[in-house]
Parts: structure tokens; sequence; C-alpha cells
């Protein structure tokens, strides 16, 4: 048996995959490991509770706003009862979408073209980024890392002014979606369930598809077909094992287990992995394009990075239904009360790489313990061959000549936010 | 001390001053050494093969549009406005030095401000443009092939390169649970390496200058900033979470230019960027100046975006150019979005400054020296009374006008 080690860059922060080989060539055990940690969870204890909603961002500069908006949740969650104005609810909603939107465009420009051998785009990258991060901080100040949200509500005042400012760039992403992504009104992806049909578009969404075809990896990166949402908003919570859906589960059963020489944490639900992401959750949207990726690809690389570039449609349709909603004249912030002294909290939100989840314990009004499980726990957590994690399976079985990195990098790594 | 003086003492610290008029014979000087230096420069072989007139052109931005954007970062730099065909010159010429950028403990908040979600499109074009040798997340090498590139870049580059960094440094009990590359090497040994071949070095973001969110109390993992570990380099800071890209650019535009760091405070922080207060150029100041608050969020002063001070705004005591340049292409900024400024670009932040508290009661020794806590204390009460905003002005206004004498 033959050992090698991948170092893996390019991801936010640095992880290490170690790969066990076979005989036969084939990897046979994988291990992801994370080599940096700043222990946030330690810094929140004694805090006043208010304090996470500054510091929570942090945790990583790639999806700080689901981190604001998870703390938001948690925080809001101990109190028995929160009144949110249908307003402050809607700007949440559309500058966390907008964060997935971006983070979709930047994945698929600088991590997922250039592993299919296509030349970095890096504008193609960086302009919808910056035009959704403008978009965010018409709403919420900046981006990132932004504190807007508050318990009862969102600080910021909306104007007409504003709400042109980020409807502009909201078309200018539409626009970009067509001319780089794929030559399709977003509308078709409500109704389109024919692969044949997308992939005769125009685009370079279109291009990696058929590439990936071409180059025989269609059914490469299958793992356990088990799939967990949590929040709702743009999504459906539930799991899907296969296609069975069941929409009662509650984040009361899921637990956190130590990783042998890293310093993440695996998550199991009712001690079973699950896959979370764009791919789970189009799975429990009963997406129609999706679902018949899944019945012809399964659970591959080919599904996974169809789900995530079609959310960006998806988004763009659910902020545009938002916005149409928004009355400006109603309350940004009604008053939730003195906080509560003695509590527990959760919030969830779908953070671009899945399902973010937070939750809080408070004891004579400073928090005592703060726990938070990120979308790379879920995916890339490893455990052992009996029991092997989400990526982890989906990377058993590969020969050395598989583009292995592009199986692992189809969950989209993200160690910052893993090793808070 | 007397209430009035005081706020006297505040507005007219000693922080607040930064020389904007330097006289003729000065920039004479300065001109001549920039000429020399950029002609050296324009001699020497590109590092990379970007260059701006062609992205400019790529993206149908005309010269106009650069020079416009070069007059603007000529007045960031606080440089005559005579100076503005030489900060376009050293734009061009900015391929020219190499940039080696470190991510260490961080959240990639600085890499995603300056290179994915943020700054005005021609500086950003510009960082296009820079020569980064080394970065983990732009570049196209990864894992042992990106480790042998750097040492190549550092081999090569000995003594010329900027080392940036993005993130804190854990020296504390575990620090070897924090490691970079195939060799495993703590972070501290690879800034040390790094850092030690480069001709200065630019700490971003408030992490990599202060130790920012990692080193909040109780700083688990003992994180330090850049300057805590390395000695005998030039160190630039610039700080804030996340670091404001126009100032990352004006800093490297300005090395690039003069081939040396910008004059700096004592926090090591660039005087162009940190020389002023939030408060000093805020929008919402005159509301400030009239006594008008906002008591508590979503009351009829936070429709009318009155002063954010007394639900916890840290802008009258926080060094930082915001509100002058904003965010994200200068589309908004926290206090246009209503919520106070939290002070990150001062250190130890985390723990002095955080959210919500009224001044007084988050136990701040400010920058000036205590001084804010004073006007906290005694201000706060007098600022709510009627009238007296416009005393505090008229003092403020002689403050400033007593500074312009000198």
């Amino acid at each position: 048996m033959k050992k090698s080690i991948e170092l893996i860059e390019k991801i936010e922060g640095e992880a290490e995959l170690h790969c066990a080989y076979g005989t036969d060539g084939r990897v046979v055990d994988a291990q992801i490991q994370f080599t940096s940690a700043r222990n946030i969870e330690k810094i929140l204890q004694g805090r006043d509770p208010k304090d996470a909603l500054i510091i929570n961002p942090r945790v990583c500069g790639i999806c700080n706003h689901a981190h604001l908006i998870a703390t938001v949740r948690a925080l809001e969650a101990c109190y028995k009862s929160v009144k949110i104005s249908q307003k402050s609810q809607i700007c949440r909603e559309v500058t966390l979408s907008l964060e997935l939107i971006q983070s979709h465009f930047k994945w698929f420009y600088l991590t997922i073209m250039p592993l299919l051998g296509f030349k970095p785009a890096i504008e193609k990258a960086l302009k919808p980024s910056r035009i959704a991060a403008e978009a965010i901080a018409a709403f919420a100040g900046q981006y990132p890392h932004n504190s807007y949200a508050i318990a009862g509500g969102i600080v910021s005042d909306i104007t007409p002014i504003e709400l042109i400012n980020a409807k502009e760039r909201i078309e200018a992403l539409k626009k970009l979606f067509k001319e780089s992504l794929i030559d399709a009104d977003p509308a078709l992806f409500k109704e389109c369930d024919k692969i044949e049909t997308m992939l005769k578009h125009r685009g370079d969404m279109p291009l990696a598809m058929a590439k990936i075809i071409e180059n025989g990896w269609q059914m490469m990166g299958k793992s356990e077909d088990r799939f967990i949402v949590f929040a709702e908003g743009a999504f459906k919570k539930g799991k899907s094992i296969g296609t069975r859906v069941s929409t009662n589960i509650s984040t009361g059963h899921i637990k956190e287990e130590s990783i042998k020489r890293s310093l993440a944490k695996r998550v199991l639900y009712k001690d079973r992995g699950y896959e979370v992401g764009p791919l789970a959750r189009a799975m429990l949207m009963k997406t129609a394009l999706i679902k018949e990726s899944h019945r012809k690809y399964a659970d591959s690389i080919f599904s996974r990075i169809l789900a995530r570039v079609c959310e960006i449609p998806q988004l763009i349709i659910y902020i545009e239904s938002l916005l149409h909603r928004l009355d400006l004249s109603e309350e940004s912030w009604i008053d939730p009360g003195e906080f509560p002294k003695r509590a527990v909290g959760a919030g969830v939100v779908e953070a671009a790489r899945g399902s973010l989840v937070h939750k809080v314990e408070i004891e004579e009004g400073v928090i005592k313990e703060y726990n938070i499980i990120t979308p790379t726990q879920w995916n890339l957590g490893s455990g052992d061959i009996e029991k092997p994690g989400i990526a982890q399976k989906a990377l058993i079985g590969l020969k050395n000549s598989d583009p292995i990195e592009l199986v692992l990098k189809s969950f989209d790594v993200c160690s910052v936010c893993t090793t808070h | 001390m007397d209430r009035r003086d005081a706020l006297a003492k505040m507005f007219g610290a000693k922080g607040v001053r930064v020389n904007t008029n330097r006289g003729d014979e000065y920039y004479d000087s300065l001109r001549k050494k920039i000429e020399k230096r950029l002609s050296e420069l324009r001699n020497s072989p590109a590092a990379s093969k970007v260059d701006i007139e062609k992205v400019l052109d790529a993206e149908g931005l005309s010269r106009r549009d650069f020079m416009k954007w070069a007059s603007a970062t000529c007045a960031m730099l606080m440089l005559p406005a005579s100076f503005t065909p030489l900060v376009a010159e050293a734009a061009e010429l900015i391929n020219r030095v190499p940039i080696v950028w470190l991510e260490l403990q961080d959240c990639a908040g600085n890499t995603e401000a300056i290179l994915r979600s943020d700054s005005p499109t021609i500086d950003e074009l510009i960082l296009e443009t820079i020569n980064f040798e080394f970065n983990e997340t732009l570049m196209v090498a990864a894992g042992h092939q990106a480790e042998e590139h750097l040492d190549e870049v550092i081999e090569k580059f000995a003594g010329n390169f900027i080392c940036v960094v993005e993130g804190s440094i854990p020296v504390g009990a575990g620090k070897e649970w924090c490691t970079i590359g195939a060799k495993g090497e703590t972070f501290e040994e690879h800034l040390l390496r790094v850092a030690q071949n480069s001709a200065a070095v630019v700490a971003v973001g408030t992490c990599a200058t202060f130790g920012g969110v990692p080193a909040a109390s109780p700083n688990p993992t003992g994180a330090v900033g850049v300057q805590d570990i390395i000695k005998g380099k030039p160190i630039i800071n610039i700080p804030a979470c996340p670091a404001n890209p126009a100032n990352i650019t004006g800093t490297i535009l300005h090395y690039v230019m003069t081939g040396q760091v910008p004059e700096l405070d004592y926090l090591n922080r660039p005087k162009f960027a940190f020389g002023y207060r939030i408060h000093d150029n805020c929008e919402r100041r005159a509301h400030f100046d009239a006594g008008e608050f906002v008591e508590e969020w979503g009351d009829e002063g936070a429709e009318n975006n009155f002063c954010l001070y007394k639900v916890g705004c840290k802008g009258p005591m926080t060094f930082n150019n915001c509100s002058i340049v904003r965010y994200n292409s200068g589309t908004n900024w926290p206090i246009g979005a209503g919520h106070g400024c939290i002070g990150c670009s001062e250190p130890d932040f985390w723990d002095k400054y955080a959210y919500e508290r009224p001044m007084a009661d988050a136990n701040i020794k400010a920058p000036t020296g205590g001084v804010e806590k004073t006007v906290d204390e005694f201000g706060l009460g007098l600022l709510t009374a009627a009238g007296i905003g416009i005393a505090i002005h008229a003092f403020a206004s002689a403050a400033a006008g007593k500074k312009e004498e000198v």
C-alpha cells in the first residue's frame, strides 16, 4: 500500500488530503485534515451575546454574511418570541441570497473551470462578485463583514435610492449570468428537465458540463446519496435519502465528533453522515433539471456542479419576487425587549456550501457555550473506513489518474470556516 | 478637567494632525526622488506580462477614466495635484514590483475584499496587473508545486519583493497546530523565512496588524500581529476588518513610487489613511454637533440618519478613512447603513470597542490617551442638553483653526 500526501491550497485557507492507494492503484482511504484554527467558540465564551453579531462574521471571509444571519437567528431563538417586520425579513433574505450568488460564480470560475482544463477567467469571477457585494452593501453597509442584522430586525433604514442601486445590480447579475454562464433566461430553469436542452445553449456552464462527459467523469464522485437541508427561505427543509424525502428534521439530532489528527470535527445526523449544499437543496426542492441529472448520473460531480450553477437563476428569481413585496414604510426594527439572562437558541441558514448551524447557550446574561457547525464539516469531515465521511466516500475507489482534486472540490472546501 | 477643555483636547489631539502642506522645498525634492525611482523602474524588466493600458482598454475604460482615478488617488495619498501624472506613471509600473501574499491565521476576508468583492474598478484592475508572485487563492499552482514556486520567488527577488501578510500568527501553546506547506512549518517560521528576504512587510487587516479576532480574550492560540514577530524590516500596518482595498493599493503604489514606506503613525499605520478619525469626516457629523442622536434602533432618529454615538458608534476614537473612501466601490459603508463604527482598525477592538455598548461602559482606553472616556463620562450628559452641541461645534472649530495656523 502506497501513501501519498496532496496539499490542497487555493481553497480558503489550507487543508491536507492524504490518500492511501491499494495494490490495484485505487484509493482505499482518504483523510482530509485541516491544519489551522483560531478557536472562535472559546473567544465567544463569557461575552455579551450581542458581541457575537460582530465576531461571528469573521469566522469566514467567504460566507461571513451567512454567519451573521445564523447568529442573529440563534440570538432571536433565545427570546420567547420575537417579532420581525416583513421588510427586515426580506432584506436579510436578499443579502443572504446575494452572498450565495457571488460565491457560486467564484467557485465555478476560480475552482472548477481551471480543474477542467479551461483557462482561469478571473474577471468572470470577480465582476459578478463585485456587483453582488455592492448590492449587499446597499442594504448592509459593506461587504464582507457587516453587522446590519440585530435581534428584532435590521439597523438600516433603506431608502428608495438604495433600493434602486441594489435593483440595478441585480439586473446586472442577471445579464452576466446570461453572458458568461449560459445564454438562457433564468425562468427557463424553472421547468427545463432535459440535460440535452441545457447543454445546447451557449455559455461556460454547458462547456464545462460537456467537458465532464467528454472526459467520461460524469459518474465520478458518488457518495452516500443522502441529503439534508436545515434552513428554509429560498429552499425547502428536510432530508432526502435517494429521492425519498422526509421533512421532519430537527437540529437537536445533530452531533459533532472529533477527528483524529485534524482540527475539524465531523457532523452526523442521528449517527449518519449527510451531504449538504446545492445538490441537497435541489433534491429537496425537486428541481426538474437536477432530478433528471440525479436519475442519470446519481450524486456525482456532474450533478453537484450542475446543481450549484443552477442555483444562481433560482436565487435571482427569488430575490426579484422578494423585492417586489418589499414595503419600505415598514419598521426596520421591533424592540424584542431585554435579552434573556438564561436561554438556549439555535439558528440555521443555507450558506453557499450548505447548512450552517449556530447554537448558543446563555447564562447570567453572557454566552456560556457557542457552537458553530459549518457545511464543510458535514461534507468534508472524515470518518473511518466503516463509516466514511461524504467527500471521503466520494474519493474512495478513484484511480490516481482520475480527477481526485475535482471530486474533492466539487464539495468546495472551506478550511477557515471548518476549523474556526 | 473642565468639560469644555476635555472636548477641546479631544478634537485638537495630536493624533488628528496630519501635515498636508509641507512646503515647496519638500515637494520639489520628493518629485525628484520619485522621477528617479520611476525611471529606474521603467528600465527594469516587467515582472508580469499584464499591461494596465491593455487591461483598461479591454474593460472599455478610457485614459480619461484612468487619470480621474490617478488624481483621486493622488489626493488620497495627500500629495499635491501636480503629482497626478507621477501617480499614473507609478500605476503603470506597478507590475515591476513583485508581491508575495501570505495567508496565515485568517478568514480570507481581506483577500476577499481586495481581490474579489469590492474596490473601485480601476483599483481592482491595477491589482490585477500587480505581480502577485504568490497568492494561494489566485495562483494556478497548488500544493508542492506552489511551495517550490514560493522558494523560487524568494530566491529570485530576494530583497526586492513586498511581503503582504493576511492573518495573525499563533505563538501560544499548541502553535504547532497551525502549520503550512508540506514541510509542516509553523506560521511563525513560515512568516520569518519569507519576510526576512523581503524589502518591506505590509500587514493587511486587523489580524495581521494587531492579532485581531484570534487574539481576542482569552486568545486561545496566543495570536499576535506581524510587528510582534518581524524585527528589522519596514512594516506597514493597514488594519480594519476587512482592510479597505483603496488603502492597500495606495500603500503599494506609494512604495512603487518612492521606494519608501509612507509616513506612519505610532501604530505603523500610513497617515494618509489613518490620520483622521471616522468622526472627523462623518456624513452624520452635523447631527452629532447639533445633539441629534439615534436613541434606539428604528426610532425617528434612525429614520433621519442621526448620529449613532449613543448606540455605540466608535467613530470618535477610530482612525481610518472609511467616511471618505467608503466601501464596495463607494456604494456604502456601515454608518451609511445605520450601524455605528465598531472601531475595527484599532488595537484590541474586540475587547474594548465591541458592540452597541455605550462607550462609557466599554472600558476604553482610547488612542489619544483616554481623553474620549472623559468626554464620554462628562460629554454625553452635556451633549444631550439642548443647545450645547453648538458650543462643542464652536470648540471643535476653534481647535481646527489653531491647527491650520501651525
